[in-house]
Parts: C-alpha cells; sequence; structure tokens
C-alpha cells in the first residue's frame, strides 16, 4: 500500500519515538546530502510492528538537530546518559537506564565496534554525515535473522549507513567557536544496482573554550587547555542489493585535559595527550532463500592504535608515560533464519571473534581472546500477539605469557523473552533480559590494577510499556511509555585494595533501578508547511545496593545517575528553510554521597538551527548552549557554554 | 624564662582552670577525590566535628586537590601538602590561611624544624629562590617560613615520600614508585641530608624496594612502609635508626626489615609504633592483613627477633579489624587519645574512630571522602602534662617539646616532656 501524505510525514520526519513508524516504513529513500531535503519512494510495508523498545531518529529530522557526533543526538533518546569530559576532544560515552556505558553495543551496519582494551566506544569518533539513522533498542533488535553478538548487549546503538541513490559530489566547510575548522567531500554513486560513496572529512579545534565556576566560596574563570583536537577520517561505503560493506579511518590527536582544581597559578597543568589511528573494513551479505529462509554473513576486521604520552615539562604531577597500544580484531559471524509457517520464524547464529592486545606497558604479554556466541531464538508473530525468546551461550577464552596467568573461560548461557500485543492503535509489550559484560582485558590484565579473578557484570532487565500512534492524512501522533526494573550485580570498578596503597578491578557493587521512560512526538503538514515536535522524559530512581551495612550509601541514590531529564525538540520548516529549536533538562545529579553539596547541578541546554537551502547551495547557523549555561556532566570538567557552527555546503 | 631556671627541682603547683578550654583537638585531611578539588580540613574538638570543611569555613574558599601532608611547624604555622594543587597552604592553628607557596610541584610530605618546612617531592622542577632548578630524579626542598620561599633543594632518588628531621639531619625514604610505568627502577634506599647545607651526607640501601607511604618517627627510630611491588616482592616494615646512620654504622647496623606490611602507621606515647596494613599480590589476588605494635629499640637490639606484638590497648585491636577500608592511623602526642579512620566505599563520607589512651571506642564521627592525615593541636591548656619541672639524667622514653613535637636532640638545659611529665634535661 501506498499513502502519499504519509510518505510525505514518513520522509520528512522518521521518528524520536520510533517503534511503529520507523517501522513500517523502510524508507530507502531518504538519503540526502547534509540535509538538503529530496523525497525519493517511498514503501510503506505492512509488516508488524516491532517488538522492541526502539528510539529512532532518521533522515532530515536527524540533520535538523544540532549534532557534531552521535553521542549529541542520543542524548534526545529517553533513558540516556552522556557522559563526556568536555570539549570536542573529550571522551564521550552513553549510559543507557543506568546499565553502564561497557553495556551499551554500538553497531554499525549491523556489525558491533568493539575495544576489547576497555571495552568502551568513544562516540565522539563517529560522524552523523555518512548516516541515515540513529537508533536506540533496549534489549535486543529482534529482528529475523540476527547475528549472535546483537543479542550481547544490555543496550544497543545501531548506525545505519545512508545508501545513496543518485551521484552527487558535495564539499562543506564549517567554521565555529574556540578556533574550530572543519572541511568534508563526500561523493557518492548510484548506478545499476551498485552505490557507494566516499566520504572524507578534516577537523582542527583548539577547544579553548571559557568557564567559569561561581559559588559563595569560589569565583574561578579560566579557559579549557589542552582540550584541542584534531583528526582526519576517511569512510568509504560499497553497497549491492543484500551485500554492504564499510571500510573506515580515523586518525586523531587530541588533548586530555584534567579536571579544574585549584592552582596558584597556570604554570602546571596535568598534560597528557593521545593519538588514534582506527582501522576498520566490514562487509554483510544477507539473502533470503525460497521465501523460507535468509541468510546474514559478516566479516569484520579492526585495528586501533592509541598512544598516550605524559612527558612533558607542564606535567609535573604523574609519571612520565609514552604507553602505546595496538589491538587487531577479527571478527565472522553467520546468521540464519527459517520462517516455517507465515507466523513463526527461528534464528540460529554463532560468531566468531579474536582479539589481539599489544602494550609496552611495564609487565604486560600480549593477549588473545578468543570470544564465540552461539544464539537460539524464536518468535512468533500470531495475529495481535507476538511472542520472542532467545537463549544466547557466550564463551570467553584469553591466551597470554603474562605471569599472572590467563584469566579462566567463561562460559554462559543468558536468556531473554518478549511479548507483546498489539489492539488497534495500541501496542502493549513485556520483555526481560538477563545478559552480563565479559571483564575487558584492561580489567583482567593491566599493569597493576588488573585482576584476572573477576566475574562477569550481570544485568538482569524488566520493562512493561505500551504505545499508541494515530495518523491522519495530515497528522500523525506517537505516544509510547516504558517502565523498567533493572538490576546490576557484580559490577567492575577499580577499587583500593583494603590495607594498602595500591588499587585493583574488583567485582563490587548491587544496584537497582526503577524508571520510566516516554517520548511522544506529532507531525503536522500542510502545504508547504511542515512541523514537529518530538519529546522524551526520563524519570529514574537507581539505588545502590551494594552494602546493607552501610548506611551511608544503602538505597541511596546511585551517583551521576539524574532522576529527572527531558528534551523537547521543535521543527518547523516552510519548503527549504527549516528552523530547529531543542531544549534538554538534565536534574540535578549527587556525585558522592558524602556531603550534600557534592551534587551537579541540573540544567537548561538550549540549541538552534537555522538551515537554508537554495539551488545548490546550503547553508545553516547553529547556536549551542543559548543561554550560555554552565555545567558539567563530570565535576570540575565544566562543558562549553554558548558557542556558534556556520556551515555551507555546495552540491553538484 | 623556665628554661633559665637553675633549681634542681621546682614545684610550680600551678592548677590551670579547665572550664571553657578545649583539650583534644584534632585537625583531620580528607584528600577527597582526585581531580575533584575536594580535599577538605575536619576539625575535631572534644567529641564533636566542628567542621568538616574547616578550611573553607575560615578562609572563604576551598583548600584544593588531595592534601597529602600536615605538620606543625612551630606554635603558631602549621603547613599542609595539597599534592595534586602543587600547593603547599601556612595555617595558623586557627586554620587562617596565611601563605601558600606552588614552588614544590607533586610535592608529597614535609617535616619541619621549627624554622623551615621540609618538603619531599615527586616533580622535576623548584623554583629555588627566582630561578628553576631541574632535577633528574625527585628532590626535597627547604622553606623558609620567615619568607615562605624555598631557599635550597637537593636531588635525592627517584619518588622521595617520607621525611623526618633528626640531630639537624633528614631523612628520606625513597620509592621510585613511577616504576611501574616509568624506564627507572624501584628505589631501595633512605637519603640522609644535612639541613643546614641542604647537601646529601650518605645514603642508606636498605634492600627493600619502594619505601612508600607513611612513615612514623619515634625519637632515633622511624617506622618505614614499603609495600614492595605488589607481584613478587611482598610488603614489608622497615624499623630504622637515624643515630646509627647518624654515627656511621654500616648500612646493615641501620635498620631492621620485619615481614609486616605498616600501611598506616603511628606513634604512641611510650615511644612504640603501631603498623597496621596488609601484604597483597596481584598474581595471587591474595592478602594478608596484620595488625602488630612495634618497640623499636627491641626490633634494633634483636635484628627483629624480638619486639614485635598485638599490644594494642583495650578495644583497639578488635575495633581496627572491623574497619572496611582503614585509611589512616594516629595517636595525640598530648593526651594518647587514639584515632583511626576508615574510607568505606569511598563515594559516602569516611568515618573517624576515636579510643581513649586505654582503648575504649568512645565515638564514630561522619567525616568527608577519604580522611587519612592528622595532625593533634595543644590543648588549650595544656593539663595532660604534670606541672611539676623535674630534673634527672637522661634515660629513653622519648621526649617531646612542649609542643608535643617528639625532640630528637634535646638542648641542655631546656624543658622537656618525658613519661607524661615536664622536665629539664640534662645530658
Amino acid at each position: 500500500m501506498k499513502t502519499t501524505s504519509l510518505r510525505l510525514l514518513c520522509v520528512h520526519i522518521c521518528m524520536l519515538t520510533g517503534v511503529s513508524f520507523a517501522d513500517c516504513v523502510s524508507a530507502q529513500a531518504t538519503e540526502a546530502p547534509d540535509s538538503i531535503i529530496q523525497l525519493n519512494e517511498v514503501t510503506v510495508s505492512a509488516a508488524p510492528r516491532k517488538l522492541a523498545t526502539v528510539q529512532e531518529l532518521a533522515g532530515p529530522e536527524l540533520q535538523a538537530l544540532s549534532t557534531t557526533s552521535i553521542a549529541d543526538a542520543l542524548k534526545y533518546f529517553a533513558g540516556v546518559q552522556i557522559k563526556d569530559y568536555g570539549g570536542l576532544g573529550g571522551l564521550k560515552t552513553i549510559n543507557v537506564r543506568s546499565l553502564g556505558a561497557q553495556h551499551v553495543g554500538v553497531y554499525i551496519d549491523g556489525v558491533r565496534i568493539t575495544n576489547a582494551q576497555n571495552g568502551t566506544v568513544d562516540l565522539g569518533k563517529f560522524s552523523l554525515s555518512t548516516l541515515e539513522s540513529v537508533s536506540l533498542y533496549n534489549a535486543n533488535k529482534l529482528d529475523a535473522c540476527q547475528s549472535a553478538s546483537e543479542y550481547a548487549s544490555g543496550a544497543t546503538v545501531y548506525l545505519r549507513t545512508r545508501r545513496p541513490t543518485a551521484d552527487s559530489l558535495s564539499l562543506t566547510g564549517r567554521w565555529a567557536s574556540f578556533h574550530t575548522y572543519m572541511g568534508r567531500v563526500n561523493a557518492q554513486f548510484s548506478r545499476k544496482g551498485w552505490s557507494g560513496f566516499i566520504d572524507g572529512e578534516y577537523l582542527n579545534s583548539k577547544g579553548d573554550y571559557p568557564f567559569r565556576y561561581k559559588s559563595e566560596y569560589e569565583d574561578t574563570v579560566g579557559r579549557r587547555k589542552n582540550s584541542d583536537i584534531e583528526y582526519g577520517r576517511v569512510e568509504a561505503a560499497l553497497f549491492r542489493n543484500g551485500f554492504s560493506s564499510h571500510l573506515y579511518y580515523y586518525q586523531s590527536e587530541r588533548g586530555c585535559p584534567g579536571g579544574i582544581v585549584r592552582r596558584l597559578s597556570d604554570k602546571y597543568t596535568n598534560v597528557g595527550r593521545e593519538w588514534d589511528r582506527d582501522l576498520f573494513a566490514q562487509a554483510s551479505y544477507n539473502r533470503m532463500f525460497a521465501e523460507k529462509y535468509e541468510l546474514k554473513a559478516n566479516l569484520k576486521y579492526a585495528h586501533e592504535y592509541l598512544r598516550y604520552c605524559t612527558d612533558y615539562p607542564e606535567n609535573q604531577n604523574t609519571a612520565k608515560v609514552d604507553n602505546h597500544y595496538r589491538q587487531h580484531d577479527a571478527f565472522a559471524s553467520v546468521a540464519g533464519a527459517w520462517f516455517p509457517t507465515d507466523w513463526l520464524s527461528v534464528n540460529i547464529a554463532y560468531d566468531m571473534r579474536m582479539s589481539w592486545l599489544d602494550a609496552d606497558l611495564k609487565r604486560f604479554s600480549p593477549v588473545r581472546r578468543e570470544d564465540q556466541k552461539a544464539v537460539v531464538a524464536s518468535q512468533i508473530n500470531y495475529r495481535s500477539l507476538r511472542v520472542a525468546a532467545s537463549v544466547l551461550y557466550q564463551h570467553y577464552k584469553d591466551h597470554t605469557r603474562l605471569k599472572v596467568g590467563a584469566a579462566d573461560p567463561l562460559s554462559r548461557f543468558t536468556p531473554s523473552v518478549s511479548l507483546g500485543y498489539t489492539l488497534k492503535d495500541f501496542t502493549f509489550r513485556a520483555w526481560y533480559k538477563t545478559i552480563f559484560r565479559a571483564p575487558t582485558l584492561n580489567d583482567l590484565y593491566y599493569t597493576q590494577a588488573g585482576n584476572r579473578n573477576l566475574k562477569p557484570e550481570y544485568t538482569r532487565q524488566f520493562d512493561l510499556g505500551a504505545e499508541y500512534r494515530f495518523a491522519a492524512p495530515h497528522w500523525l501522533v506517537s505516544v509510547q511509555a516504558d517502565a523498567y526494573i533493572n538490576h546490576i550485580d557484580d559490577r567492575i570498578v577499580c577499587l583500593p585494595i583494603k590495607g594498602t596503597y595500591t588499587w585493583s578491578m574488583m567485582n563490587y557493587g548491587k544496584t537497582f533501578c526503577r524508571g520510566l521512560n516516554m517520548t511522544a512526538s506529532g507531525r503536522y503538514l500542510t502545504g508547504d508547511w511542515n512541523f514537529s515536535l518530538l519529546t522524551s522524559l526520563t524519570w529514574q530512581r537507581d539505588l545502590n545496593r551494594t552494602d546493607p551495612e552501610n548506611e551511608n550509601s544503602y538505597n541511596k541514590p546511585i551517583c551521576y545517575s539524574p532522576t529527572l531529564s527531558f528534551g523537547i525538540t521543535g521543527i518547523a520548516a516552510w519548503k527549504n528553510y527549516s528552523l530547529t529549536v531543542s531544549e534538554l533538562h538534565v536534574g540535578e545529579r549527587m556525585w558522592s554521597y558524602a556531603d550534600p553539596e557534592d551534587v551537579l547541578k541540573p540544567y537548561n541546554n538550549v540549541d538552534l538551527k537555522l538551515t537554508a537551502a537554495v539551488s545548490k547551495f546550503l547553508v545553516s547557523l547553529e547556536v549551542n548552549d543559548l543561554f550560555d549555561v554552565q555545567y558539567e556532566h563530570i565535576p570540575r570538567y565544566p562543558m562549553p557554554g554558548r558557542n556558534f557552527r556556520l556551515t555551507f555546503t555546495v552540491t553538484f | 624564662m623556665l628554661q633559665k631556671l637553675k633549681i634542681a627541682t621546682v614545684i610550680l603547683s600551678i592548677i590551670v582552670p579547665l572550664a571553657s578550654s578545649a583539650q583534644e583537638r584534632i585537625i583531620l585531611l580528607n584528600e577527597g577525590n582526585w581531580q575533584a578539588d575536594n580535599g577538605k580540613i575536619t576539625y575535631f574538638e572534644d567529641g564533636k566535628v566542628v567542621s568538616n570543611q574547616w578550611f573553607r569555613d575560615v578562609n572563604g574558599y576551598k583548600l584544593g586537590d588531595t592534601p597529602n601532608d600536615i605538620i606543625a611547624v612551630n606554635d603558631n604555622l602549621i603547613a599542609i601538602a595539597i599534592n595534586w594543587s602543587n600547593i603547599v597552604q601556612f595555617i595558623t592553628p586557627e586554620g587562617k590561611a596565611v601563605a601558600a607557596t606552588e614552588d614544590v610541584p607533586n610535592n608529597r610530605k614535609l617535616a619541619s624544624d621549627g624554622d623551615f618546612v621540609y618538603i619531599s617531592s615527586y616533580g622535576h622542577e623548584c623554583k629555588v629562590g627566582d630561578r628553576f632548578v631541574d632535577f633528574e630524579k625527585g628532590f626535597v626542598a627547604k622553606i623558609d617560613v620567615s619568607t615562605f620561599k624555598v631557599i635550597a633543594a637537593t636531588e635525592v632518588g627517584y619518588e622521595p615520600e617520607g621525611i623526618a628531621y633528626y640531630k639537624g639531619h633528614l631523612f628520606v625514604a625513597n620509592t621510585g614508585g613511577y616504576a611501574f610505568q616509568e624506564p627507572h627502577e624501584y628505589e631501595t634506599t633512605v637519603s640522609i641530608i644535612d639541613a643546614e647545607t641542604m647537601t646529601v651526607t650518605r645514603t642508606v640501601d636498605t634492600k627493600q624496594i619502594n619505601l612508600y607511604g607513611k612513615m612514623s618517627q619515634s625519637g632515633k627510630y622511624l617506622c618505614i612502609n614499603s609495600p614492595g611491588d605488589y607481584y613478587e616482592v611482598p610488603a614489608a616494615a622497615i624499623i630504622f635508626d637515624c643515630e646509627a646512620a647518624l654515627d656511621g654504622k654500616p648500612d646493615e647496623k641501620c635498620f631492621v626489615t620485619l615481614p609486616y606490611a605498616a600501611t598506616y602507621n603511628c606513634v604512641t606515647l611510650d615511644g612504640n609504633f603501631y603498623a597496621i596494613g596488609s601484604r597483597y599480590s596481584y598474581y595471587t589476588g591474595e592478602y594478608t592483613f596484620n595488625y602488630v605494635t612495634l618497640d623499636p629499640e627491641t626490633v634494633m637490639e634483636t635484628e627483629g627477633a624480638a619486639g614485635v606484638d598485638e599490644d594494642f590497648p583495650g578495644n583497639v585491636l578488635a575495633d581496627l579489624k572491623k574497619l572496611g577500608m582503614p585509611y589512616g592511623l594516629y595517636i595525640n602526642p598530648y593526651t594518647g587519645y587514639i584515632y583511626a579512620t576508615d574510607a568505606g566505599g569511598f563515594v559516602e563520607g569516611g568515618t573517624l574512630y576515636q579510643w581513649s589512651p586505654e582503648g575504649k571506642l568512645l565515638g564514630k564521627f561522619g567525616v568527608y571522602i577519604n580522611p587519612a592525615h592528622f595532625l593533634a593541636l595543644k590543648p588549650d591548656n595544656y593539663s595532660g602534662i604534670s606541672d611539676e619541672i623535674i630534673v634527672e639524667q637522661s634515660e629513653d622514653a622519648p621526649i617531646y617539646n612542649l609542643q608535643g613535637i617528639r625532640v630528637s636532640a634535646p638542648a641542655p638545659g631546656s624543658i622537656y616532656i618525658r613519661n607524661g611529665k615536664k622536665f629539664i634535661y640534662l645530658p
């Protein structure tokens, strides 16, 4: 079936709230180099609604937000906390429903981005410019045919690369605050069933933004130092039907600024600098056979190089290190699905990953990790009822000549189950998932911290949700709400060893979380006008359940976790002009239990983006943190205040 | 002046009224979290915490990041080493800031002879007068407290830590603690510096690596902790005899190494050490706790065969064993009250424990994050010491000056305290 009005809406505005809309539309057509709005063929399929809890930003809506990295886009999702050490060069990770950054899997076109060394993905390294959509799935995505590793994280972020549908060449230049300059070239083609692109970007930023700490006992003003970044990124992709491939290279040098602490002058800065070289190549193939079988295969090789150096005269405060870390990672997966009837599907998949880590640390030897996963999953889709269940098996085995020895092999089964029921415009769902994260190679083997006896960190998630959507010729409304309970056991943390001056990784800590995630969106289309309003809200109560004897911390809220946060984004578009206003509120977060003053203040960030497309040219002006609110994600790591970005793109 | 008294025995019999005067006055440094700029001072007086942000209350601004040591320079001046802020902060006993210097970056531990402050540093640069001096290894700086300027700095081993003043000399324990990250090896030595000339006069090799952390002084004896390397070399406690080292005795006669961790150590009123800690190895992931009392004289005489005990008063040992994460240990040199801190889970405020000299637990007090370093202030009306002044010949009990600071080289004819009694020292 095809409906014109719905099509227009879908293309213009895929959803923040996700599920229903993003799913019912396979919008292969929203290709648009940097927010030039092009309408193409859109197929609205009759596929039933997804069972998963999903939020998605796609197409022009994604481009309409004032964003530079994936982290900027994800902060608008319900249940997401961004951890950001500030500035362009700072490490950006996300935490979903307080599970912790290492429980969030990030996937590009279905293949996970991994880091065997520390298990986290710095989202600042990935650009939105080549992406079609960014989606966040709590628990599983629940496609009929998935690789095993897609079942293996507590929450999953899917980045879908845009498939070009026409030939074009575009050049972009950007000037932004704090001495930031960016240039980008994108060439893409689409012919004879093949499509692809090459995308290159270079950025240089001093990141020397001003900050101010003002309280009754402090008035500190300054400019962020050692917060610069320079990077180059080149990506290429090639697609044909069920085949897709992606080549990615990223190289950067950045400063790693420290916390702003009392100093008598600026003479000493705790300088650390970091160099990254990341490369990956991946290919996927997906095909249906005889309308009853589906096969999906993925191959990936990744190499990561990291150098960290603190040997500078301005740094008198730490050991003078100059360490180099190298990782190789090879991944292969095969997944098969069988559809014996039109209401049943069975998914069987096997993944194999090999990771090597070497570092010139003292007392370190190379470590090799074999990571195998297998899954059996099934989905029933009978009338209005949907059921999905899976059992995942994971096996980890490390090899090393480190004297401490390799950790014992780890083998575990973990289940998940989902139920859904659709009644007219309403869908109700409930799901449960248990998953763990294996200790990373740093957790196990890092010199003077690693602990080879670590147990995996387990999460158990329960979710009860409902969604409603309503579509009329000019209207589209969608609301979803999920209440959840999470338990996290055996948290892997670094703590001092009792009675010594040294630290070690340990399993310490239990967390009990309850929360409510809501999203609501509305779109209205009339004539040349196009309005949308996207909102998300998170209420959560995360409690420390570590030590019942410890009255100072037991049942207290988890540090850094806000009780309430919400985002509101309004987009108004007329012909080729658009204005986006977004407001993000993050509530008060405590960062220690020691003093009621140890809180990060609530903040509101208002961003504006104005875009105009005139013939081949696209101009956008962004103002971020319009009211120059000073805020932090980590105490004493100030975030930039008001800043501007002016971007020109010309497309041939 | 009292020092001028030449009479053999004077009974002053002055009974000072005790009303409205604080007896038990403790300053406690809470290190806070690294890079969070939340180092705080707890001021504790007569059974209650007056403030957990005393420095800020008095001065209107924050102390800084990771205060690491505190000492009394003299009756009117206290020095604090604020490590990550690169600041040596001087305050009065009332908490008022009088001076601060950043000329000694990455400062660690403090010692004083009353006129100068000596401070160890892991850094490689020191501003001496108006010029910057570079060092390959670590150094000890000498700050003149009349000007609060560094007047000399001397290179010692890599990452020098504990520092003590004895008979005009500084005894500096070298750690080489960055050895697990930097190309050099762990240090095993104690550097001895002539405090007057700031030259290294001798280096004693203890054969034990990484002389790191708290170092206590009891007269001529030091209690030095070595955590080992946390792999092959287990932790050890070293009893070091400064007098022997100054006398030129061979290295091996200057110290005794004991198979105990002294992660947290302090000196008792009768001149012994308390040492608690654990010996840990990353290879096994196991640790062994010890809670020992050390009599340094017996340890030295018997080369470690005797002098080690678990002789804690009253309930102290049982209570200490219950601490989740011990983080500091101290005995008030004026009153003998015993203190320990528990850092708990590191995100909540720590707990201060107080025992009477007899070992009765008097209370637990909520303090701030990572409470670690203590300094007792002299009681307002110093009644812990009898005012009967006696003259006697030297005996071996430790000697304190009237400020309660242990004195290793008493001056003839001056009044000191020994065994809780004032006396005029005659050699």
